[in-house]
């Protein structure tokens, strides 16, 4: 397995390290090849020996550019998919032969698939899914109470699917993966078109969900805030391969210290020179900073800016997943 | 989790059937299709039959009795299902619901039932009262008692070969064509469009001999007043193969998915 050089360090920072005793999940060497559908013959490597454990109550943030292999590890760890080589255990259940089995204990939300039925009312597919799921009527009228006011959306629950917001959608489909109290989170790309205020709403449910059921949540997300707001622990996945496995704290140091200012701009200005600071791109009426803050902090790079140059709109964003994992090779060359 | 399976998958059916009730706006598209395709075929049928003639031993009264009846069976089921499955199979709809502990197929199928069935009871109403209304009460009372639980079965066996054919979307990808070859042998080998006993010699026999027949011919051949217990059973033979059949199919389709990937 990848190295995950930073638990001492986690441990003397205070965050919370899950007790690794008792693995939720486990994967040796799986891999999945898929055949091209041209009927060429040729195959595709989507996800190769991968190797990962992941510990009851963790929060792990499994991410990767496009066409990683994200989708296909959770399709196999859920059991939809068979790997062509390697073992794992969920719960103690190996996926693809315990299915069913496994779904008892896990929910899981695919942001691009629902899983409530748009001609009804959200609590009809609670209904039908507590059916399903053989929650008695009892248990379920209380966790969908349960459930309404955890996620704030008991009102949500009467309306038709289809006049739900797409961030109110999302909340009745967590409503939806957790009516069974699964024991796992399976959350592939859950914040995928959110707003940012939906998104930040999202993070902190997960969040409060794990810390106050224990559950264990593993997030898919091309989102780097998702992962610097949700998750304990990165595992990075790039063209089928796992490249990095460290705790979210040990990344932020390194890989998440980078912060990209855009600034719009009335008229240009002298150029900036602070410590950590490169512009990236700039024109008469815009500029953009790469800002480490581990060497220059935001807050000062924000006042220097004001103070400096004439600012029409000013914003501060993450970089690209792409451009971190790029920074990740690019560590590993060196 | 361990309700039984019935009382578990009763709970879809239910949900949809109450859903469709209150869907009225469909409904009321529904009923008025069903009435027109209902009249003018039944129009025609006694345009054949004569005011005192039968055809293959079927009345005036008779004819208009069948009509309404295999129309209700059939108009009870949504229009391109094989097609709408099908695409579910294809965009990975299908893939997120094998993460429950019930097989895919069997809640799907619950839920349909529930919706076709509730559909079902609404077009019988407007289609009773209309063939009342034209040629009186039906033919036999005991026959049309037999075709209540007949229509509920050809509805349920009609679901489950669309279901077992839509299956075909796991290595086939594109349904349309399905979709329209099994419409066209319900059509005219299911009795929809005209009784059995009207088709030539040789292609009755092979008509008598599928499925399609427990989808339209049989109930409707009860409410016009053949009172043939046997076609329940006929029925209920040919339910079990395409349960059996439809669950089959699924699940070798999600075997395939599971190994090739979707």
């Amino acid at each position: 397995m990848v190295l995950s050089s930073s638990q001492e360090d986690d441990r003397a920072m205070g965050t919370p390290v899950p007790n690794r005793g008792a693995p939720a999940i486990e994967a040796v060497g799986v891999s999945k090849r898929f055949r091209a559908s041209s009927g060429s013959g040729s195959a595709v490597d989507a996800v190769h020996d991968l190797t990962l454990s992941v510990a009851n109550g963790e929060r792990l943030a499994f991410i990767g550019p496009n066409g990683a292999g994200k989708s296909t590890s959770i399709k196999m760890l859920t059991g939809i998919l068979h790997p062509t080589a390697g073992t794992a255990r969920v719960l103690g259940l190996v996926p693809w032969q315990q299915r069913r089995k496994l779904s008892e204990r896990t929910g899981t939300l695919f942001g691009q698939r629902s899983q409530l039925w748009f001609e009804l009312s959200p609590r009809q597919s609670l209904r039908m899914l507590a059916a399903v799921y053989g929650l008695d009527r009892d248990r379920e009228l209380r966790r969908v109470a349960e459930l309404g006011e955890l996620l704030d959306a008991t009102e949500l629950f009467d309306q038709p699917v289809r006049d739900l917001s797409l961030g109110q959608r999302m909340r009745c489909e967590l409503a939806a993966c957790l009516l069974h109290e699964p024991d796992i989170l399976f959350l592939d790309e859950p914040t995928i078109g959110l707003d940012l205020l939906a998104k930040r709403r999202f993070r902190e449910l997960l969040v409060s969900l794990n810390e106050a059921g224990g559950t264990t949540v593993f997030l898919t997300s091309h989102d780097v805030a998702d992962i610097e707001h949700v998750a304990q622990r990165v595992v990075v996945i790039s063209a089928g391969r796992l490249i990095y496995d460290d705790s979210v704290s040990a990344m932020r140091r390194t890989m998440l210290s980078t912060k990209l200012v855009d600034v719009g701009l009335e008229r240009a200005g002298a150029p900036l020179d602070l410590d950590g600071v490169t512009l990236v791109a700039g024109s008469e009426s815009s500029a953009q900073l790469s800002v480490d803050t581990s060497r220059t902090s935001i807050r000062e790079v924000l006042g220097r800016v004001l103070d400096t140059w004439s600012v029409s709109d000013i914003s501060v964003v993450d970089p690209p997943l792409e451009q971190v994992i790029a920074e990740i090779y690019a560590e590993r060359q060196t | 989790m361990t309700a039984p399976l019935l009382r578990r998958l009763a709970v879809p059916a239910d949900v949809s059937g109450r859903r469709l009730l209150a869907s009225r706006d469909g409904l009321v598209v529904s009923v008025l299709f069903y009435l027109i395709v209902s009249a003018v075929l039944s129009a025609l049928w006694r345009a054949a039959a004569g005011e005192h003639g039968d055809v293959a031993g079927y009345s005036a009264a008779a004819l208009t009795w069948y009509v309404v009846t295999a129309e209700a069976a059939t108009c009870a089921i949504n229009v391109r299902l094989i097609e709408q499955v099908g695409d579910d199979i294809t965009s990975g709809a299908v893939a997120v619901e094998m993460l429950r502990p019930l097989p895919v197929v069997s809640v799907r199928l619950a839920a349909e039932l529930g919706r076709c069935t509730a559909r079902l009871a609404v077009l019988l109403l407007p289609g009773a009262t209309y063939a009342w209304l034209v040629v009186g009460a039906p033919p036999s009372t005991a026959g049309a008692l037999l075709a209540l639980p007949a229509l509920v079965l050809a509805v349920a066996a009609n679901l489950c070969l669309q279901y077992a054919l839509a299956g075909s979307a796991f290595w086939l990808r594109d349904t349309r064509a399905t979709w329209f070859l099994y419409q066209k042998l319900v059509f005219l080998l299911g009795g929809m469009l005209l009784p059995l006993q009207v088709l030539p010699g040789v292609l009755r026999d092979v008509a008598m001999g599928l499925p399609f027949l427990a989808m339209a011919y049989a109930p409707a051949r009860l409410a016009a007043g053949h009172v043939e217990p046997w076609l329940l059973l006929v029925q209920a033979g040919w339910l079990v193969v395409l349960v059996v059949g439809a669950a089959a199919v699924f699940a070798a389709g999600q075997r395939r998915l599971q190994v090739v990937g979707g």
